[in-house]
């Protein structure tokens, strides 16, 4: 806090702002990481504009948990797994917390594809640059000298931008994009399933759920400040859905559009071909390493901490190793797993990528029964109580997603 | 005979003729007169309501519970029952024996016959152990140790040692939570940082004002402010009055402007004019950091009446650490100091002025943080005068506060408490 009294009033407010909207911006960025780029590629170049109903109703539906979460975390000062030990026991939390332990492994994993991916966009092979990574996000997060990297990072991230440049580059039939995200289209197919549940996976996951819950419990916003944290979670969710929108354009109309289906980074960097050129797969390459990067270093430790935290395991990076043997253990062994899967021998990275969101979406009715539960039970909310139109909303989200994966498995037996 | 909760619920309960009456899913236990708390009911739910039904009508809670009466009494609650499935049982719990906060497990309950009073609560199971029962994999897990040839690590903590908290309701076991307010204000501060909101406020606000002070000063910044706007505006100022001057400026500061005044207003003016002083100095530098309550004497006394003058003087008494006396001429300006070890030791015939320190070190009120912190550490000082531009001293830095500026945060806070 370097501002002086005299700029302190102008000063307080806007940090004030900037403290409370934190969460939702930083829940919304993530779903630009690496399994992100891939789904909204992937649904662009396979199905055109025809995935882009699902994302405005899974951003509708992340909404609407995301704000059921924050507002549970303003309500009771408690994180999510927390209430639901408390309301539900030891054996639902123990099968939440590994579902969505799994879930994190598979996007972790995702993650380091996306570090390999990137790497073999600039001749680089895999079998040395994932390992490096890995070993450098071990290190860099556990002695703290991860702050000025995660700077690097960001502005890595800021890639995301080219695509938004890009759509207005190639000019999409905007009148046709209009009609594909009101009018839903359902093709009862494997593979459009699959990439339907992706893309809900992506925008919306049990653990972004959580996150936000912990991340207002934790700042001890009350529910005075609430409708802040409710404004900055529907700007979070609307600025990170356009630019998932502007991808599948992109994917959509230089891809889809020349019979191109995304298999490699090298078919996706091309989406990005009418603005960069021939440089396309560097500022593609370059972007999705710093995407990819910055959530290997953020999710293997959150996750450890939670669980840990569930279980009242000992943790915190200032603990000695010998204090907080299950905490080091089970971060080690997340960047370890995530990083040898994708050493495999010949395992797709891109699919790898966006199928790992898949879980997510299966993974979330689950969650969603406990939640709306929660967040209806007077006791737990008393007057912060879900109003009838967020009950409808996530009812429909669930039974959507629940359909959706019961299809799937049909299909799969039959 | 040691039972466990996890054991218990969800159980059919029969009575003595074998017929079958629900299932168990709550145990009511109290603070007797003497001793653990004991059993008082058992709640159970017959799949369309629940009943209390008296413990006295208990003749087996383990391996199945089966009622000694088939016309059991019913159970009137009086408030003060603690319902160990609902309030206790996956809640945070304070270990007041090792200070922390923990989460209970399970709730370990013994069988005793005297007095009449059968059923104990023994205490709390916050083990991994207690986690894998609740799993239904003990058994899997003991054998597991066995092979391995190692002891499972019990964590069970006597009755005695727990502080239940329950925001929703009046904090209950008035006893254990006494043991709280003996804690060292740093442990209560990391258990209130631990806890939810609701409940870290409603423990706080058992405590005294002295001690709410102390441990308002060992929580983090950002919390200080959240937990003192939750107390009235009487307490919160008789809050700020308890903390030294430089604390309640920082925490004023960061307050909003509307709630800063009113709280100034309801402070005492002497209070008050200290902190509204501090609160004109930017907040890194050293007026921002600077506590206005410090020990002087004035000139021209023996040791002696130096030591006396302490004893009656009100800001001797108020000064945090008492490192060093500083010696003021009739226009408070800095003549000289003397660390009170000196003044102790020496024989008190001798003046004052031969045994003090002239040229002292002094820094600049709007010195900034940093350069105090260089001095202090340049100098091996334990504080550091302030002194204006007409040479009046205004204040001291003392060590920690100086270094805060030169030690790096933790980047641990800077992740969230995820769950």
């Amino acid at each position: 806090m370097t501002f002086t009294q005299r700029v302190r009033p102008i000063a307080l407010r806007i940090l004030f702002l900037l403290g409370v909207i934190g969460p939702g911006l930083i829940t919304a960025s993530a779903g630009n990481d690496a399994p992100g780029i891939a789904t909204y590629s992937m649904a662009g170049s396979f199905y055109g504009y025809g995935l882009l109903w699902v994302l405005l109703w899974a951003a509708i539906g992340a909404v609407v948990l995301l704000e059921m979460a924050a507002r549970m975390g303003a309500t009771t000062g408690k994180g999510l797994t927390e209430l639901i030990r408390e309301r539900f026991g030891v054996r639902v939390t123990f099968l939440i917390t590994l579902g969505i332990l799994i879930a994190n492994i598979g996007t972790t994993t995702a993650q380091f594809a996306g570090i390999a991916a990137s790497a073999e966009l600039f001749g680089l092979a895999r079998h040395t640059m994932v390992p490096l990574v890995a070993v450098a996000v071990w290190f860099l997060v556990l002695r703290g000298s991860y702050e000025r990297v995660e700077r690097v990072l960001l502005f890595l991230t800021l890639y995301a931008v080219a695509y938004v440049i890009t759509t207005f580059v190639v000019r999409p039939p905007w009148g046709e994009v209009l009609r594909q995200v009101m009018v839903p289209s359902v093709r009862l197919e494997a593979d459009y399933l699959l990439a339907l549940l992706a893309t809900v996976g992506t925008t919306v996951t049990p653990w972004a759920c959580a996150y936000m819950q912990a991340s207002v419990a934790d700042k001890g916003v009350t529910a005075l400040e609430y409708p802040y944290t409710r404004f900055d979670v529907i700007l979070g969710l609307m600025v990170s859905s356009l630019v998932a929108a502007f991808i599948v354009i992109c994917a959509a109309v230089t891809l889809f559009a020349n019979g191109i289906r995304v298999e490699t980074a090298t078919q996706a960097a091309q989406a990005l071909a009418p603005l960069a050129g021939s440089w396309a797969k560097q500022l593609f390459g370059i972007g999705l390493f710093g995407a990819s990067v910055l959530a290997a270093s953020v999710l293997p430790l959150a996750t450890t901490y939670a669980i840990c935290e569930v279980f009242g395991w000992e943790r915190g990076i200032d603990r000695e190793v010998g204090e907080a043997p299950i905490f080091y253990g089970l971060y080690t062994l997340l960047i370890v797993a995530s990083s040898i899967v994708v050493l495999i021998p010949g395992i797709p990275l891109f699919p790898l990528m966006w199928l790992s969101q898949v879980l997510n979406a299966v993974l979330l009715p689950s969650v969603m029964i406990l939640m709306l539960r929660l967040a209806n039970d007077p006791r737990i909310m008393k007057r912060q109580r879900n109003s009838p139109l967020t009950n409808v909303l996530a009812t429909l989200l669930a039974v959507v997603i629940t359909a959706a994966t019961f299809a799937l498995l049909v299909d799969a037996v039959l | 005979m040691t039972m466990y909760l996890s054991r218990i619920l969800g159980k059919p309960v029969w009575d003595e003729q074998g017929e079958r009456l629900g299932r168990c899913v709550d145990l009511l236990a109290a603070e007797g007169e003497v001793g653990f708390p004991h059993l008082r009911a058992i709640a159970v739910h017959d799949g369309q309501e629940t009943r209390l039904i008296a413990a006295q009508a208990i003749a087996w809670l383990t391996p199945s519970i089966i009622l000694n009466t088939s016309h059991p009494p019913t159970y009137e609650p009086r408030g003060d029952e603690l319902w160990l499935a609902r309030q206790v049982l996956d809640r945070q719990i304070v270990d007041t024996e090792g200070r922390r906060l923990v989460r209970a497990n399970d709730v370990q309950i013994t069988r005793v016959s005297t007095n009449g009073v059968r059923y104990h609560l023994a205490g709390v199971d916050v083990g991994t152990l207690g986690l894998l029962r609740r799993l239904g994999v003990e058994g899997l897990a003991q054998t597991l140790f066995r092979l391995l040839r190692r002891q499972p690590p019990k964590a069970i903590i006597p009755w005695r040692d727990v502080a239940s908290l329950q925001a929703d309701e009046p904090i209950r076991l008035r006893v254990s939570l006494e043991k709280i307010s003996e804690f060292h204000p740093a442990d209560i501060a990391d258990i209130i940082e631990e806890l939810d909101r609701p409940t870290g406020q409603a423990l706080l606000q058992t405590l005294d004002t002295e001690i709410i002070a102390d441990t308002i000063e060992e929580i983090e910044p950002e919390l200080q402010v959240s937990i003192l706007g939750t107390l009235p505006p009487e307490q919160a100022a008789d809050v700020l009055e308890e903390m030294g001057p430089d604390v309640a400026a920082d925490l004023l500061a960061d307050l909003q402007p509307t709630q800063r005044a009113e709280l100034l207003e309801l402070m005492e003016a002497e209070d008050a004019t200290d902190v509204q002083k501090l609160l004109t100095f930017p907040e890194d530098s050293a007026g921002g950091i600077m506590t206005t309550e410090f020990a002087t004497i004035p000139m021209g006394l023996t040791v002696g009446k130096a030591l006396e003058h302490l004893r009656q003087s009100q800001a001797a008494h108020e000064d945090e650490a008492l490192f060093y006396i500083y010696v003021l001429d009739d226009k408070r300006r800095l003549q000289g100091v003397i660390a009170l070890r000196e003044l102790v030791l020496a024989s008190p015939d001798v003046a004052v002025r031969d045994i003090m320190q002239t040229g002292v070190v002094t820094v600049d009120p709007l010195a900034s943080q940093r350069d105090v912190a260089r001095l202090v550490a340049k100098y091996n000082l334990l504080a550091v005068p302030v002194v204006d531009d007409a040479e009046t001293m205004q204040g001291i830095v003392t060590v920690d506060d100086a270094i805060d500026a030169i030690i790096p945060t933790a980047w641990k806070k800077r992740l969230p408490r995820v769950f």
